[in-house]
């Protein structure tokens, strides 16, 4: 299988499919009922793990999002309200009616702006460590910013688990020139969509009401990247969906957890 | 060669706080009496530099103990009014720290009629660690600094009628600058330029352009504007449109300028102290630049000694010389070293200099900037124009 030097994709075929002129880079994996899985801060190939866990159950449809990774962004692409738009149309594109959509983190975000547009547009929805929501009140902040911090204690952060190869100066700079690329379009990825608003479209709190099909949001025990009032504010929002705490997990809990994670989705799937 | 006076005017008390020294420095570490006094100390030091028949350059920072200057216009809105014969330069006002050009043209213009049209612009992209402190969106920059430049142009140079606006990112109803400034079409432009490439594009545009503390490689910056500027308008550009900043300590004998140069090395060590993850925000760097940069690693952006080695951020005095930094000793050494550094670099018409610096205090700033003002300059000012010649050597 072809994915492009990206070794631990290398359970799947990574392909590029045109959105609407716009090439953008997907992962097609396993077999079963489709899911569409969006990915978090981490790229493509931080959720590598846990994509080959999904792809045991489902036939896992994962694309870089605009900007990120391989993928093309189309110029006035730069917020996540603009995603969910460009997600319904890729649906569209591959024939999906209602798959499971589960997203981790910022791809959490993307697949909540999806379904607050067409709300039936899925069969399920998990919803992984969130961002989206306003992540502060004035001087009172409820998710860490980014942004200001170094890029090893992010790293370190971000999960439980070892950090990623990039959280190290020194690691990253001997990477291939493919890789630091890739590492540095994600980076670029995440301060236009999430530089300000910090990680959020202030409008969304008022929109997820509206989606229908059931929702699971997921949240890692040990979180340190989103606090307590956060998750308040995500389940204040959607009193529609399920919530649940995943134990010995971090922010990338799908990197902390991809068995337990792929096996909650699958099992919350098949309801 | 005309001289430039420039000072960053940092609150020198806070260099003992441990830590960074931008950002992330608290504001209690600021006795704002003492600052008060420094700033009016450091425009003490500009209208001297007036009296002297020196330039005066103003930049600005934020959030930095190394730099009090808030707003380059402000400062030079106060020196408009106080000086008397010296042109005014902005390097520059940081259009990354701005979310309203059409203010920034206003600015430009109510100082170039108070300075009687005395003052010149450079527009500049700004430190990339002011982003976190204006919060302006790091990624397209460049495209909003050229709409935003394009848009201060045509509001300084419109004789016409006042003109609406709607751009890719900037959208006024109205532009009318009250009033226009006395420098028409508009003042004379700058840029700051650090490689050979970005050096062509203000040779294209016949402005000043100026590369800071860069050592060998101004020779490359200096060869890619007179490429360019060849190319651009048929004629070879003069030198005086080419600047270069360092630093210069001048004193009567070596060990008193030797000892002025030691007060001012906490300019560079200083500026240093700031933590990484500020240094490059990311989405500001386009992507290809950030993959050379990691690639070349973190010494490849220091200036270079005459040896080929990456200059020490705590090197000596003689390393900082050796790189083309500093400029240091006897009016006659500071007039040999700078007359070497100009043949080296092809020549250069504007020497931005920092004739205060760290904790050099006012006596010695005020000795330091008479001497060269008296026994520097006139030396320099018949430096001959050397001619150009395309060697092909202005690459990267």
């Amino acid at each position: 299988m072809d994915t492009g030097g990206l070794d631990e994709l290398d359970f799947g075929t990574l392909s590029t499919v045109s959105v609407r002129g716009t090439a953008i880079e997907m992962l097609t994996a396993g077999s079963g009922a489709p899911l569409l899985f969006l990915h978090g801060l981490d790229g493509l190939e931080g959720s590598a793990g846990v994509l080959r866990e999904l792809a045991r159950h489902f036939t896992v449809y994962a694309p870089s999002h605009p900007g990120f990774g391989g993928s093309e962004r189309p110029a006035r692409l730069d917020r996540v309200d603009d995603l969910g738009y460009f997600y319904l149309d890729l649906l569209t594109l591959l024939a999906l009616d209602r798959p499971v959509i589960a997203g981790v983190s910022f791809g959490a975000w993307a697949a909540a702006e999806m379904l607050t547009k067409e709300p039936g547009r899925a069969a399920h929805l998990v919803l992984a460590s969130p961002l989206g929501l306003p992540t502060a009140n004035r001087r009172e902040q409820h998710v860490a910013d980014i942004f200001m911090l170094s890029r090893q204690e992010l790293g370190a952060r971000m999960q439980l688990g070892d950090p990623t190869p990039g959280s190290d100066m020194a690691v990253l700079t001997r990477l291939p020139e493919e890789r630091i690329r890739r590492l540095m379009r994600n980076d670029e990825a995440a301060s236009l969509y999430g530089w300000t608003p910090y990680m959020a479209n202030p409008k969304l709190g008022d929109r997820l009401h509206r989606i229908a099909p059931p929702a699971l949001i997921l949240w890692g025990s040990d979180d340190a990247i989103v606090s307590a009032e956060y998750r308040a504010a995500w389940a204040d929002a959607m009193p529609q969906a399920a919530v649940e705490t995943m134990p010995d997990a971090g922010h990338r809990l799908h990197a902390d957890q991809p068995g337990a994670f792929a096996n909650r989705v699958a099992q919350f799937a098949a309801r | 060669m005309k001289i430039w006076q420039f000072s960053e005017q940092a609150y020198h008390p806070a260099f003992q706080v441990p830590g960074a020294m931008r950002v992330t420095l608290p504001q209690h570490h600021c006795d704002p009496a003492e600052a008060g006094q420094l700033l009016n100390r450091y425009l003490d030091e500009y209208l001297l530099a007036d009296e002297l028949g020196l330039n005066i350059m103003v930049n600005e920072h934020h959030a930095a103990a190394t730099c009090m200057s808030t707003s380059c216009m402000t400062t030079l809105a106060i020196l408009a009014r106080q000086t008397s014969k010296a042109r005014l330069l902005a390097l520059g006002i940081p259009l990354a720290n701005r979310s309203n050009p059409l203010r920034v043209a206003e600015e430009i213009a109510m100082v170039d009629c108070l300075s009687g049209g005395r003052l010149e612009v450079g527009l500049v992209k700004g430190a990339a660690y002011e982003l976190f402190m204006s919060n302006r969106q790091p990624t397209g920059f460049m495209d909003r600094f050229w709409e935003a430049h394009d848009l201060i142009l045509d509001a300084l140079g419109n004789t016409g009628d006042n003109f609406a606006w709607e751009g890719e990112h900037f959208h006024y109803r109205t532009a009318s600058l009250w009033p226009r400034p006395i420098q028409q079409p508009r003042p004379p432009m700058w840029g700051t330029a650090s490689s050979a490439s970005s050096a062509r594009e203000y040779g294209r545009r016949d402005y000043t352009c100026a590369t800071f503390l860069s050592g060998a490689v101004a020779r490359s910056v200096f060869t890619g504007y007179r490429e360019a500027y060849l190319e651009a308008h048929g004629r070879q550009a003069s030198q005086d449109k080419l600047a270069y900043l360092a630093l210069v300590a001048c004193a009567n004998d070596r060990a008193t300028a030797f000892r002025r140069a030691e007060q001012m090395k906490s300019y560079f060590t200083t500026a240093a102290r700031l933590d990484p993850q500020f240094r490059n925000p990311w989405g500001f760097n386009a992507v290809e630049a950030n993959v050379r940069m990691l690639q070349a690693g973190p010494s490849a952006m220091r200036p270079r000694m005459r040896n080929g080695q990456p200059l020490p951020v705590d090197g000596t005095i003689e390393q900082y010389m050796d790189a083309g930094l500093f400029f240091v000793g006897t009016p006659d050494d500071v007039y040999e070293q700078l007359a070497q550094f100009h043949g080296e670099t092809g020549g250069f018409g504007n020497l931005l200099m920092m004739g205060q610096a760290g904790e050099l205090d006012h006596a010695d700033t005020a000795d330091n900037l008479t001497l060269v003002a008296r026994e520097v300059a006139p030396r320099l000012a018949d430096l001959p124009e050397i001619p150009f010649e395309i060697r092909y050597e202005a690459v990267g």
